[in-house]
């Protein structure tokens, strides 16, 4: 396997409210995926599932309670080159150019500069950004954003991509363009994808197998598979399995939701 | 440095309209008042004139801003150099914190004894109390400074593996920069408030000493005439504050623009 998360427990202690007391929280509750070499899993459940936290230990960002992440054999102690993250707030850097934030993580590196560029630029081309080299964040759009956030990501030549939410803040056509654009360059170049998300259409649409997970603790209830071959195209959504793996997440994260509201309200009774 | 015809409207004339208005307000007023202490603004002017006519006005303007810049300078790099620090560390901003809210509140004309006690009737008393005006306040404005850096951004180079230094140099240090620089506008403000009563308590010398023997001989002319030199020299050096401001800052989105 290239990716073993292992028994992979983390809690939080959180602090009292006016309506609730202190209490310990399992976001992360025995969690056991295998992940294999260039696959693509997405990972949905409601919000507060922990999935957010389980990509940031696989990120090496935040450690765990108990249990043990293995990426490529070798033991998750903090963070590494071979993994790289796109954010869903884009983490740019507002004072660097376009073309300066792609090249970030080669910058770290001490890559020299005419070098690191070269590679930058291959990458704007890439993400369809030819043009914005020279542009400020500020001057771009959000969609624009996300790509020169993936284009940092993919200059490090990463072994894993770990994207969280990446696209949850965009509008909805902007959102598909993306999707679209990320199955292209994955076509391209195939890595192995973690990509956390709460939109059912893209848990499906992207991935090969799709985690799905359930608040409080945070549990994998359901691994899928998806069965749509490569290179996939959005076509995918007209078919009849598709709406039925559609039909049996949302069911899922449905119920996960309701019991997630009854909780707070039953919280909010004390 | 360009200026455009709307900047120029919407910027420049009003600045330019309301000091002529406000010279020629003050002019009427004092013609009408005609008080002894109560000078023309045209008086003050042409007082100015003569005085630097005179080479040892000259003299006491460059001593003056000589202080002014070493102490403004040392304010600089020790405010900063520990402003950064204490954001970064905050076991350094625990240790410190005390002291330098204990100093940036207190007068800093208390301390004036004591600098002169250690330098004695000499420039670095001077300078001495010059940073003290200046420094505590940019310590706290850095610090704050290096504390607003946007998380994400941090956690951005962690996973693309900065190391600490990369963190501060490529990070901490231009995501603060534009706070820094609003700082330091005040902090030289602040820095000129020391020079004039740095020179007017500890040693006789300087724009102090000269407005003081003015103050003392009732010539209000002159005592205003080193007034508006001294705010002269401060909206000089806080042009030249903002003009780097707009070079090394542009990046920063000007929200008035798009409101």
């Amino acid at each position: 396997m290239y990716i073993r998360i292992e028994n992979a427990n983390k809690s939080f202690q959180k602090a009292a409210t006016r309506k609730q007391p202190a209490a310990r929280v399992d976001v992360l509750d025995q969690i056991n995926i295998d992940i294999k070499e260039n696959e693509f899993v997405t990972i949905v459940g409601p919000s507060g599932c922990g999935k957010t936290t389980l990509l940031r230990a696989v990120a090496g960002l935040t450690g765990l309670d108990s249990g043990e992440i293995m990426v490529a054999g070798e033991l998750v102690t903090g963070p590494s080159p071979d993994r790289a993250m796109v954010f869903q707030t884009f983490a740019l850097m507002p004072w660097a150019s376009a073309l300066r934030n792609v090249a970030f993580g080669l910058e770290l590196r001490g890559v020299d500069k005419s070098e690191r560029e070269e590679i930058a630029r291959d990458l704007i081309v890439k993400v369809g950004l030819k043009g914005f080299e020279n542009s400020l964040p500020s001057e771009l759009s959000g969609g624009m954003k996300q790509r020169v956030g993936l284009a940092r990501a993919l200059a490090v030549n990463p072994k894993v991509l770990l994207m969280d939410e990446p696209f949850g803040g965009l509008d909805e056509q902007t959102k598909r363009l993306m999707q679209e654009e990320l199955l292209r360059l994955w076509e391209l170049e195939r890595k192995t994808v973690v990509f956390v998300t709460h939109s059912l259409d893209e848990a499906i649409l992207l991935a090969d197998r799709c985690v799905l997970m359930s608040a409080r603790p945070g549990r994998v209830s359901e691994i899928l598979d998806i069965p749509f071959g490569r290179p996939r195209t959005r076509d995918v959504e007209r078919d009849s399995t598709y709406i039925d793996i559609k039909q049996k997440i949302w069911e899922h994260l449905r119920a996960s939701q309701i019991e997630e509201m009854t909780l707070q309200s039953e919280g909010n009774v004390h | 440095m360009s200026i455009n015809r709307s900047e120029l409207r919407s910027k420049h004339l009003p600045y330019v309209l309301s000091l002529v208005g406000g010279l020629a307000l003050l002019e009427v007023f004092a013609r009408i008042l005609d008080k002894p202490y109560f000078p023309t603004a045209s008086g003050v002017f042409s007082r100015l004139i003569s005085l630097f006519a005179e080479g040892e006005f000259r003299i006491d303007l460059s001593r003056s801003l000589q202080n002014l810049f070493l102490g403004f300078l040392i304010a600089c790099i020790s405010g900063i150099t520990i402003g950064i620090l204490c954001g970064r560390y905050s076991l350094i901003e625990h240790v410190l914190r005390p002291y330098i809210n204990t100093m940036v509140t207190a007068p800093s004309i208390l301390f004036v004894p004591i600098y002169f006690v250690v330098f004695g009737v000499s420039r670095w008393a001077i300078v001495a109390l010059i940073v003290d005006y200046a420094v505590f306040f940019l310590i706290i404005s850095t610090t704050t400074a290096v504390r607003s850096v946007d998380r994400e951004i941090v956690e951005m180079s962690k996973v693309f593996g900065a190391s600490e230094r990369q963190r501060m140099r490529l990070i901490l240090l231009p995501s603060a920069t534009p706070l820094i620089f609003a700082a330091l506008r005040i902090a030289l403000a602040r820095a000129i408030k020391g020079m004039i009563n740095g020179e007017l308590l500890i040693a006789v010398v300087g724009l102090g000493s000269r407005s003081q023997n003015f103050a003392r001989a009732f010539d209000a002319e002159g005592v205003f005439a080193v007034a508006s030199l001294v705010v002269t020299v401060a909206l000089v050096l806080g042009a030249l504050l903002s003009f780097v401001d707009g070079r090394v800052n542009s990046w920063v989105p000007d929200i008035r623009r798009k409101g």
